[in-house]
């Protein structure tokens, strides 16, 4: 199963949800088995942004984590302006871009393994065997370069793919969690794709 | 679907590789239970680092510091500035110093020229000045100004403020 599915149907509450004010209000306190209903809700979602972002899973590891507890310390300052779901985000977000703005030059990858669906994937198949003109090019391989476009990107600039591209976060999502209009979504969106077909023009030419 | 989207259709499609991307197995078992570990390692120790606490309290310092840590080039700098301006500071603290002995130099003729009562001038143009700030001493000076300037018994010119005792009877001559 692939990695936003999974957050699809493990992170079974939408943040509309009443039950996750609820426990919000409990963590607030002080209860910590609420917030680890919180935690479990987001936690491959949020891992899954910051991984995509740093291409370590080790990066993304301690990230998450720090992202999770950083939340929980600020939760009383949390004014309920937004769903929590979004708060959270914006917390990770900005985290992941601090360390990667530190992290310059030091890029290394980490990268998880693809899982079996992989493989199956029409979209994927097709790719590899008809349109690209390295025939041979595995599916590990185009992993890699896809990777390395995308550390190419700015931190924004690869968010915003991230974001909307990768894990289907719509305009308006975007920018509330990046805090921007959603013009400056679109403009960035448009502009990292550019960037990325003009990286990987063996791979994906336009149509 | 416009012109524009359809041309990244082949960049949306290669972006699904990232979908399939997957942390080792079980690694979401424990991580929620990590979390609540180190929030509650946290709270027991009560110890946030002095980073994260300037990163709450005042973000735009932890961002100051966090600029020497990216270019380390910059303490350098920074602490060559500081030692030039420790330098400065002391060049520049000799100066009032200076000044204070040309005053000295000022006050020793006059000093020469009035010999012995120098000390005496020197308090009364204090008194003379203090009492004109404050007015303290001039409630004192009836005082000092009663005070004997000799010898309790040994004044000369019978001072009206001693008499002989008699204590013979006026009837005993």
């Amino acid at each position: 199963m692939s990695m936003p599915e999974t957050a699809a149907t493990s992170d079974a509450a939408t943040p509309a949800e009443p039950l996750e004010t609820d426990l919000v209000h409990k963590a607030r306190r002080g209860d910590l088995d609420a917030y680890d209903e919180l935690v479990k809700r987001y936690q491959q979602r949020i891992y899954a942004t910051i991984y995509h972002m740093t291409a370590n899973h080790e990066d993304a590891n301690d990230l998450a984590q720090d992202s999770f507890i950083k939340a929980y310390q600020a939760l009383k300052s949390f004014k309920g302006g937004s769903s929590f779901y979004t708060w959270l985000y914006r917390i990770a977000v900005n985290k992941t871009i601090n360390f990667l703005k530190q992290r310059k030059n030091k890029q290394h990858f980490s990268l998880n393994d693809l899982d079996f669906q992989t493989e199956n994937n029409p979209d994927l198949v097709a790719l590899i065997s008809h349109k690209t003109p390295l025939r041979e090019v595995g599916l590990t391989e185009l992993q890699k370069k896809l990777n390395e476009a995308l550390l190419k990107l700015s931190e924004p600039h690869r968010m915003v793919v991230v974001l909307h591209d990768v894990q289907g976060q719509s305009h308006e999502e975007i920018a509330e969690i990046m805090d921007c209009n959603i013009g400056t979504v679109r403009s960035r969106l448009f502009y990292a794709r550019q960037q990325l077909q003009g990286y990987l023009t063996e791979y994906a030419k336009p149509a | 679907m416009n012109e524009t989207e359809q041309n990244f259709e082949e960049l949306k499609k290669l972006l699904t590789i990232k979908r399939h991307e997957v942390p080792p197995p079980g690694y979401f078992n424990h991580f929620s239970g990590q979390v609540i570990s180190r929030i509650r390692a946290g709270e027991a120790g009560g110890s946030q680092t002095f980073m994260e606490r300037l990163q709450a309290e005042a973000p735009w310092l932890a961002n100051f510091f966090r600029v020497f840590e990216t270019r380390p080039g910059l303490i350098g700098g920074m602490a060559a500035s500081l030692c030039l301006l420790l330098v400065l500071s002391v060049i520049f603290a000799d100066r009032p110093d200076a000044a204070s002995k040309n005053l000295l130099a000022v006050s020793e003729p006059a000093a020469a020229t009035g010999g012995g009562s120098v000390g005496t001038m020197s308090a009364t143009a204090l008194l003379t000045a203090s009492s004109d700030s404050s007015g303290i001493v001039a409630s004192t000076n009836p005082v000092t100004s009663l005070q004997p300037t000799a010898t309790l018994f040994g004044q000369a010119g019978g001072s009206p403020l001693f008499q002989p005792a008699n204590f013979m009877s006026a009837g005993s001559h």
